[in-house]
């Protein structure tokens, strides 16, 4: 039985949150600090002509003022750090610093600007018609290998699309498996829907704030970003210096959702400025600011159609996403979307075809079940549509469809670590009492109709080949030292507890090295991607057994025979056959440093990252260093599966939904950290029902302004709207690729709440499906009184 | 306009402080600039998220949206006062423990409005909780640890309070 | 031309004491001059640069423009009380429940601290075109950017509207309507008293206005009248999230009542039009009848009479429809 694992514990950097202490990149204050505001785009798409500084230089106060022809330019469909040709409204095309942050705002009030303003689009569908407005001046669609392209459909693909339905012109993605015609053929019903998923914010608390200073030829940045080490190589190519010349510190983050998973052109800003001005540089991030650069979920226009047997397997399902990809192409979430149906739903035949375009709106990104989340919020209700048909209940329907081990994924047919949908499904379903509450789904109380319902969804959720680093003083601490950063989920800290588990240690004598790269930090995968539970329990894993391997070896050495002959209990190690033989871990790290070698970290595996072998030459002879790649091997994709089970009341006259009980299921191996699963369950809940009823962009479709950049107008879900108690539970069986049965869970938990509150409205309103999200609530109140939509059905701005 | 700085004499966590401001500055400008305390967050600048929140005359209060002026002669509590010499505030371990805090952002904002419940009751009610935090907005924790946190820093007050009054 | 967000300009700012005090100087600094009550409508406005007063007049330290007091007959209640003043008053609790429930409808916890029953009805239009610092007809420019066709006008105005079609912000300007309330409103020279139903007015009077209150102006005090004490009262607010919003549509209405008789009504509707719309139509049909489902139905279907949807609002007509149906039907 595992001393530390499976049990709950308290974070070591919960306390600086709960007294103020913890500081964030707004809260670094240093001698001399200069404030920095950005003058950013007012048009969708314009080309700065000119522009005259000479007022704002002369403004008493104001240092300096940086442009974007001081900056590397980003190729192809990218956000620029500063930009002369801005593709989006609240793009940053120069930046003041001065001695106060009301000095650096009059001053970018003082400087004249000159615009062209040019052609610009804010819906794909529009963009692909022929003679459609581009995004860019090169083109419209971001085709792989080719980067920015004009690409458009013929007047004869709009027209052989049905009244609402989505035209599928060329794709750029396309993918098959499975004799699709068969597939088809074989289904006694079939559906073929359009549906479109709006663009939401990721609505981080903290907005994008960073500081940075220049030392020593190296250039000190105070981010704010999910990630630690992954940040670093992509930060100094905005910086223009050598990763080795970054100390980054990002020790605290106030929540990013996957928009601050990597380096971010505008953290770079502050590094400039601070290089031209010789000062450091503060530049917080308003939250108007955070709308217009923090990125977005990129919003799909789909048509899906899906093939049901008589018993509702799945036989076929063909599926075209336009990706709305904002000013700088999003993210891969089409594709995401694609290869989830493919293992969510195991369709005997599969066709996808994608196409992702570029409007000038702002940047899209990976947010929290990227892709996977806007097709379970598409398709879940689509899977009620057919049940109801066939006459199938709502669990067997998905559960007949669900993945097992033996299942494939995507394209390429790849083999997955483990699959437990089907146990979630029951697992929920008992615990939740689904055939109870299902009798009593569809009652009305006057104007209120209550539903049940549920809803799935799934994520990719664990990588390998990372390295693993952690170090035992001679005062028997054992320092675990890691770089994923800190976006806070506590999985830095729970994924550190295996080394110490392996290691058998008191919790109490480790520490966690983490949050500024000058401690020492390996290179480490990004703390996103639901990966960190798989990833970086193995890295910590592979670190300590070097550290069990080199333990044994030095007592072997101290006290003869071989390592195998020797234990470790008690942080010491002995000798099996002689337990008097025992060496403490403090006296084996001293012991290292007499030793050398790679004892000490003098030397280190060949195949590890430059990055770690950095951190290890900045930790010689500081105890014993357990280094190690993860080289365990990794056989297919590890799917992270959830269910949510959802008990709602739908007003039909307010259009107003209460949810009355939720309980989130999840597959995600043994449960490494209950406290912190159970977190992820709810909080990624309470998200689903912001993105499947409330939250979205929405921009003027003649000027291109974006409507959405306060909280209020985009609408994250509050205390009032959440129930106050939820119910999770998980499979916890072990992944067998993982050397503690864990894999990830962050991002599915998510999407299945909202693909179950999707469900749970149509079940209220007798079968209405919106084929759209965020199902908002005039919508409800117009279906209901039986008037038509004011949007039509591929509109992907709406309101 | 030119910025004209003043003095402003604010009773900041029992301490009466002195700090140079221009007029115009918001109370939350002055603790984070002025005074250097930056527990209580900028999430949004308007009024809107709740993180800046600090305890004005035992109210919660939007530190982002009040003149720094108008705090003047009045007894302001941060996410820094919380504590008193005796330890932290109850509310602060019960975050800890049930892990009530995940970024982190929103909390220091939080926990002053749910002091403020708990000096009114000891015992809130769900209901009661939610109803006095919902000016606080949070991302990650979907609010159900919060619930439970406020709730048992709630418990330990009370028996706290009975052991007191036992003592006496 | 930037577009500037969340950095305040300097402003000179002005603490006056008494309200003499504060109308000198807002006859002092005349269009220059900013009236500051709670501080959440002037504060999105500063920060972003939009309204650029010089002088800001705080009314926070003016003691006299606080605090509800017992009337001959009803409330007085000061400009300045905040909203948590007045969803805490014993009597508005027990005898203008109307009133705490509009209150308590506003915002947040934070917000009805420092948030005041003068400014919540005092407060700008939310229409975010108009927020965004656009040239609209209500900011001095040609014309109306959310009544255009592709506009994104879901939030805006299906009835009183005039070139501007943005509507009242507020949780409590309806409340007030149906209690008559009455409000008094200062001048240096003069004082005046408005009933609230004339208090608010639309852009076909001033476009550039939601109220009767002009340069100089200062509301002081708003009086509720002991007429509809303890009345039947209904109060509902439709929004997208529980906390923190602005209505879609809300309804606040008065009813005196014999059993399910009603002998008269004051039922005001606001979020449909740029001030809280009283629906007389649907008080006439109401006032003498005994109510059933029918005369709710029908109720809720006068009440939208000559409503003109926008593009994106068409939902507002059911809504408005449903709720004043529900008002109605509450009687029963």
């Amino acid at each position: 039985m595992p001393e530390l694992l499976g049990k709950d514990f308290t974070p070591p950097d919960i306390r600086g949150k709960v007294t103020g202490a913890a500081k964030y990149a707004e809260d670094f204050r240093m001698d001399g600090l200069l404030y920095c505001r950005l003058l950013t785009s007012p048009m969708p798409h314009a080309r700065v002509l000119n522009i005259d500084l000479s007022k704002a230089l002369g403004m008493e106060g104001v240092v300096d003022i940086l442009t974007a022809d001081e900056v590397p330019e980003q190729p192809g469909a990218a956000t620029n750090i500063l930009t002369n040709e801005p593709h989006f409204v609240g793009e940053p095309i120069l930046a003041v610093a001065a001695v106060d942050e009301t000095i650096a705002q009059n001053a970018i009030e003082a400087i004249k600007l000159d615009f062209e303003p040019l052609p610009f689009c804010v819906d794909p569908l529009e963009s692909l018609r022929p003679g459609g407005p581009n995004a860019y001046l090169e083109g419209n669609a971001v085709v792989p290998r080719q980067g920015v392209q004009e690409f458009k459909w013929t007047a004869e693909d709009f027209e052989a699309a049905g009244e609402g339905e989505l035209p599928m012109g060329e794709p750029t993605a396309e993918w098959s498996y499975g004799d699709l015609e068969a597939g088809f053929s074989e289904a006694v019903f079939t559906l073929d829907e359009t549906f479109v998923t709006a663009s939401n914010s990721h609505h981080s608390m903290e907005p994008r704030t960073a500081l940075a200073y220049w030392e020593n030829g190296k250039c000190h940045v105070r981010g704010s970003t999910q990630s630690q080490s992954f940040v670093v190589p992509g930060l100094a190519n905005y910086i223009g210096i050598e990763p080795e010349n970054v100390v980054y510190v990002a020790e605290y983050c106030g929540g990013g959702f996957g928009s601050k998973g990597s380096a971010y052109p505008t953290m770079a800003i502050p590094a400039h400025m601070s290089r031209k001005t010789g000062r450091p540089v503060l530049m917080r991030i308003s939250r108007a600011e955070e709308y217009f650069l923090g990125s977005a979920r990129p919003g799909f226009q789909g048509r899906i159609k899906m093939g049901f047997r008589e018993d509702g397997r799945i036989s076929a399902v063909d599926l075209y996403i336009v990706q709305e990809s904002g000013s700088n192409g999003g993210g891969g979430d089409m594709g995401a979307a694609a290869s989830s149906v493919s293992i969510v739903y195991t369709p005997l035949a599969m066709r996808y075809r994608g196409i992702s375009v570029l409007t000038n709106t702002p940047p899209r990104g990976a947010q929290r079940g990227p892709g996977q989340n806007q097709i379970a919020m598409a398709v879940e209700p689509l899977l009620d549509k057919a049940a109801r048909q066939l006459g199938i209940d709502l669990v067997a329907i998905r559960r007949i469809n669900a993945p097992t081990n033996d299942s494939r994924y995507g394209a390429n047919r790849q083999p997955v670590t483990s699959a437990h949908l089907r146990d979630a499904l029951d697992i929920g379903a008992e615990q939740f009492a689904w055939q109870e509450r299902r009798a009593r789904s569809g009652q009305r109380d006057g104007s209120k109709i209550r539903a049940v319902a549920v809803g799935q969804a799934f994520h990719s959720a664990g990588s390998s080949g990372y390295d693993g680093l952690v170090r035992i003083t001679p005062d028997g601490i054992l320092h675990i030292h890691s770089g994923v950063g800190n976006l806070g989920t506590y999985s830095y800290a729970s994924t550190s507890r295996v080394a110490a588990e392996v290691l058998k240690y008191d919790w109490d004598n480790c520490e966690i090295a983490r949050g500024d790269s000058s401690l020492g930090l390996p290179w480490n995968l990004g703390q996103f991607g639901s990966n960190t539970s798989f990833t970086m329990t193995r890295t910590n894993y592979a670190a300590a057994m070097d550290t069990l391997s080199k333990l044994k070896e030095i007592a072997a050495m101290e006290f003869g025979g071989s390592a195998e002959d020797y234990d470790i209990s008690g942080e010491s190690v002995f000798n099996r056959s002689n337990p008097s033989r025992r060496m403490s871990y403090a006296r084996a790290a001293q012991r290292a440093i007499e030793l050398g070698g790679a004892y000490s970290g003098h030397t280190v595996p060949d195949d590890i990252n430059p990055m770690t072998a950095r951190a290890v030459a900045g930790l010689v002879d500081t105890g014993l260093i357990g280094v190690a790649r993860d080289n365990m091997g990794q056989r297919g994709m590890v799917p992270a599966l959830a269910v949510g089970f959802i008990e709602i009341e739908l007003d039909v006259e307010t259009g107003k939904v209460e949810i009355l009980d939720y309980l989130g299921v999840a597959d995600c191996g043994t449960v490494n950290h209950p406290q912190g699963l159970a977190t992820q369950i709810k909080g990624g809940a309470v998200m689903g029902f912001g993105m499947a009823c409330t939250e979205r962009l929405i921009y003027d479709n003649v000027w291109g302004l974006p409507g959405s950049v306060g909280f209020y107008q985009a609408k994250p879900p509050s205390y009032l709207d959440v129930p106050s108690e939820m119910g999770w539970a998980a499979v916890n069986i072990a992944d067998p690729q993982n050397p503690v049965g864990s894999k990830g869970i962050g991002e599915p938990v998510m999407g299945c709440s909202a693909a179950a509150l999707l469900c749970a409205i149509s079940e209220a309103l007798g079968g209405h499906y919106f084929n759209r999200t965020p199902v908002v609530i005039d919508m409800i109140v117009n279906a209901h009184s039986g008037q038509p939509q004011s949007h039509t059905p591929l509109q992907v701005n709406t309101q | 306009m030119p910025a004209v700085t003043q003095i402003v004499r604010l009773t900041v966590n029992g301490d009466l402080r002195e700090v140079g401001v221009p007029m115009h500055f918001t109370l939350l400008e002055a603790l984070r600039y002025g005074l250097g305390l930056t527990g209580s967050k900028q999430g949004c600048d308007k009024g809107d998220c709740g993180a800046c929140t600090v305890i004005l005359d035992g109210r919660p209060t939007l530190s982002c949206i009040t003149p720094v002026f108008e705090a003047e002669g009045h007894a302001i509590v941060t996410v820094e006062g919380l504590a008193d010499v005796e330890g932290p505030h109850p509310l602060q371990d019960a975050f800890d423990l049930h892990g009530a805090a995940q970024c982190g952002f929103c909390t220091p904002g939080i926990l002053c409005s749910a002091a403020v419940l708990l000096e009114k009751t000891t015992s809130p009610s769900r209901t009661e909780i939610k109803e006095a935090l919902s000016g606080n907005l949070c991302r990650c924790t979907g609010y159900s640890k919060i619930y439970d946190a406020v709730a048992s820093a709630g418990q330990r007050l009370q028996v706290e309070a009975q052991l007191g009054e036992s003592g006496r | 031309m930037a577009i500037i967000r969340d950095m305040i300009p300097a402003f000179e700012l002005f603490q006056p004491t008494t309200v003499e005090d504060a109308l000198v100087l807002l006859a002092e600094h005349g269009q220059g001059a900013w009236v500051l009550a709670g501080g959440l409508d002037s504060y999105d406005w500063f920060k972003d640069r939009i309204k650029r007063p010089e002088a800001v007049i705080d009314l926070g330290g003016i003691d006299e423009l606080t605090g509800i007091s017992d009337a001959q007959d009803g409330l007085e209640i000061g400009a300045m009380t905040t909203l948590t003043e007045i969803v805490r008053h014993e009597r508005v609790r027990s005898e203008y429940t109307l009133l705490a429930d509009a209150a308590e409808h506003v915002a947040t916890p934070q917000i009805r601290n420092q948030g005041t029953l003068g400014g919540n009805i005092s407060q700008d239009t939310r229409c975010w075109y108009y927020r965004s610092g656009w040239p609209c007809y209500r900011a001095g420019g040609n014309t109306c950017y959310a009544a255009a066709p592709q506009a994104m006008n879901r939030e805006h105005a299906i009835m009183g509207t005039s070139r501007c079609v943005a509507v009242s912000p507020s949780d409590t300007a309806h409340a007030l309507v149906a209690l008559d309330a009455k409000m008094i409103v200062r001048g240096r020279r003069s004082s005046n008293v408005y009933d609230a139903e004339d208090f608010f007015i639309g852009p076909a009077t001033d476009i550039t206005r939601m109220t009767v209150l002009e340069s100089g102006d200062l509301l002081t005090q708003i009086n509720i009248p002991g007429e509809w004490a303890n009345a039947h009262f209904y109060y509902e607010k439709v929004r997208d999230r529980g906390s923190w919003d602005f209505q879609l549509v809300s309804v606040a209405a008065a009813f005196k009542t014999s059993g399910n008789t009603i002998d008269d009504a004051r039922i005001v509707v606001n979020g449909v039009a740029p001030f809280p719309v009283r629906l007389d139509a649907v008080e006439r049909l109401v006032r003498g009848t005994s109510v059933d489902e029918a005369v709710a139905i029908e109720a809720g279907e006068i009440a939208i009479q000559g409503s003109h949807a926008l593009k994106y609002n068409e939902y507002k007509q059911p809504m408005m429809s449903n709720l004043v149906r529900r008002a109605v039907r509450s009687v029963a």
